[in-house]
This record gives structure tokens, C-alpha cells and sequence, in this order.
């Protein structure tokens, strides 16, 4: 009788507004996404290829190790500066971080559509303080309308 | 009903990780946390459940730096999510008030001995009772002390939603 009882789950998109609700001075978007999740989710996990578009700063991005659902990454940016990340990538969800930056993305199926969520925030010592220079950057860095675009790729497949 | 499974075991260096900022180890606290809330918030918020699993995690994670003892994550979580659940609960106002005399009878078509049909005509309060009593097998001064509410008031509680569950199920 046990397995009859309702258990609550929380699904990707929710888990990311978790992080972005308890993260100091982060930029958080979320958007429901008129294409199936199979092909959202088919370009937003191609990080090699989509991480540069979504990044400004970013040039190239290399997947360096995995192992399961942990990958770790090296990010080179377009002044040659280069950063190892570590990965956590699965169906839904991808969170990464290295010592300065988070980046998140969760998507869900909605309404045959998907709903899809973008997070960005810097690891910086006073980053609550600090958070309304912090969403500057991180605005410059992501960019407005990303999500937009990722969209428009996701249509196009 | 079967007690719910022990807390499962939680690396403390996880813990501490995420207290210090690291969004990995929040991710992979959260993976470990999710199903032990679920399993409080689920009977108690019924259909508001993933609301009040997101809601206590938010007040987790939040106040994470006070958790001294990584090991008590648990229990501390468990508090948490009981409040956290009630007050969703209460705050959709789908909660119907504990009558039992709305518990159709035994054999009605419409119920079919679904556990949430049942949870759902007793109050969200009734609700966390049944959770931590007869799922969770806390003791009732345990129950209480999470509750807010003496002893007596825990068993008159557990008292009428065990009721509700034997009229329901025609024992």
C-alpha cells in the first residue's frame, strides 16, 4: 500500500529555479519554447557547438573528460584566456561551473512546446553586494535573447 | 503502513561544499533531498506537492550556513518540509476540512482505495500528521515538536485520519 501514495518530484526546470532563487546576483530567464523538447534539448546539450553562441566571451568550448552524466570542459575565450568547467549534463538539465561562473539551462515538455530556463551567475566573493554590476556583466555575457535564438536553431533542425 | 525508508546516507563533504557556495554539490544535495521530500510533501500538499518540494528546498539552501552538523541534514530537512508543505497546502485552499463523515463508504466506485482520494478529505494539519506518524514513525512528542502542537493533539489527529482510512478501505 505504501507505493500508493503520492510522492512529489520536481522536475528540471523547477530544480533551476531552486539555484537561481538561492544564488547571489545571478540572471535568470525562463520561456516556453512553440518546438518539442527532443529538439530543444538536441541543441542546447550540443555544448561544443552551442556554448559559443550562447556566451559572448566564449570562443570555443571542448568537452575534455566524461563520465556518465559528469563531463568536465575547457573553455577558451576570445581573448585566449582559458577555463576548465565541470559538467553535469542529462536529459533536461545541464549545470556547470568553474571558480567564477555558474551557467544552468533546464527544459521540460509543456503544452507540446517546451518550456526551457537559462541561469548565469558569477562566483565571486560579496557576489550579493556586488549583484546589480554582476547582472550587467552576466547580460553582456549571455546576451538578451539568447533563448530566442537557441529556439530559432531548435526549429530550424 | 510501512514506515518510510531510513534517510538515506549523505556525504558530509557534500554538505559542506554547498554551504560554501559550490553549485555542484547544491545540485547533487538536491538530487539526494528530492525523493525524501517528495515522499513528506506528496501526501501532505497532495497535488501542490512540487510547489512545496521547490519551496522548502528554496528555505533549505537558503539557510544551509546554520546547519552545523551535516549528518543532521535530515531531520533538519524533514522539519522544513512538514512546515513548508502545511502552509502550501493551506495557502492553495484546495484543502477540503476533515470530515469524516465526507469519506464516502466502502465500496464507492469513485474512491477505488486511492491513497490521495482519502489524504485529500482530511485536513493539510491531519495530513502531516499521518506522515510523520504512520510513514515517517516519529514518536508523538517527536510529531509534535515538529508540529508545534502538544501530544494529545498528535494522537487526537492520527486518531481521526486512521478513521478515515479504515472507513475508507471498509475495515
Amino acid at each position: 500500500m505504501n507505493q500508493q501514495w503520492p510522492v512529489a518530484d520536481l522536475d528540471p526546470v523547477r530544480r533551476l529555479r531552486v539555484i537561481a532563487a538561492t544564488t547571489p546576483g545571478v540572471i535568470y530567464a525562463e520561456q516556453h519554447i512553440p518546438a518539442p523538447f527532443g529538439e530543444v534539448w538536441a541543441v542546447a546539450s550540443d555544448l561544443e557547438n552551442e556554448l559559443p553562441r550562447i556566451v559572448a566571451d566564449v570562443r570555443t568550448f571542448k568537452i575534455t573528460a566524461s563520465a556518465g552524466e559528469r563531463l568536465q570542459g575547457r573553455a577558451r575565450s576570445r581573448l585566449g584566456l582559458r577555463a576548465r568547467f565541470d559538467v553535469v549534463l542529462r536529459p533536461g538539465w545541464c549545470l556547470m561551473q568553474n571558480r567564477f561562473l555558474i551557467f544552468g539551462m533546464a527544459a521540460v515538455p509543456e503544452d507540446g512546446g517546451t518550456r526551457f530556463a537559462g541561469l548565469g551567475a558569477l562566483r565571486v566573493p560579496g557576489a550579493s553586494l556586488l549583484a546589480p554590476v554582476n547582472r550587467l556583466l552576466l547580460t553582456h555575457q549571455l546576451g538578451h535573447g539568447a533563448i530566442d535564438r537557441l529556439a530559432d536553431r531548435a526549429r530550424s533542425r | 503502513m510501512a514506515p518510510m525508508a531510513a534517510s538515506p546516507e549523505i556525504d558530509p563533504a557534500l554538505v559542506r561544499a554547498a554551504q560554501h557556495g559550490d553549485r555542484m554539490a547544491q545540485g547533487e544535495l538536491m538530487d539526494a533531498l528530492i525523493p525524501f521530500l517528495g515522499r513528506i510533501c506528496g501526501p501532505i500538499a497532495l497535488q501542490d506537492g512540487p510547489d512545496a518540494v521547490q519551496e522548502v528546498l528554496i528555505a533549505i539552501f537558503r539557510n544551509l550556513g546554520q546547519l552545523r552538523d551535516p549528518a543532521a541534514i535530515f531531520g533538519w530537512a524533514r522539519a522544513i518540509a512538514v512546515r513548508e508543505a502545511v502552509r502550501v497546502a493551506r495557502q492553495a485552499a484546495r484543502a477540503t476540512v476533515g470530515e469524516l463523515a465526507d469519506v464516502p463508504a466502502p465500496g464507492d466506485p469513485q474512491l477505488a482505495a486511492d491513497v490521495a482520494d482519502v489524504l485529500g478529505r482530511l485536513t493539510p494539519e491531519h495530513r502531516a500528521v499521518l506522515v510523520l506518524r504512520d510513514l515517517d514513525g516519529l514518536s508523538e512528542r517527536e510529531a509534535g515538536a515538529l508540529l508545534a502542537v502538544p501530544g494529545g493533539t498528535v494522537r487526537s489527529r492520527l486518531l481521526r485520519a486512521r478513521r478515515a482510512f479504515r472507513k475508507a478501505w471498509g475495515q
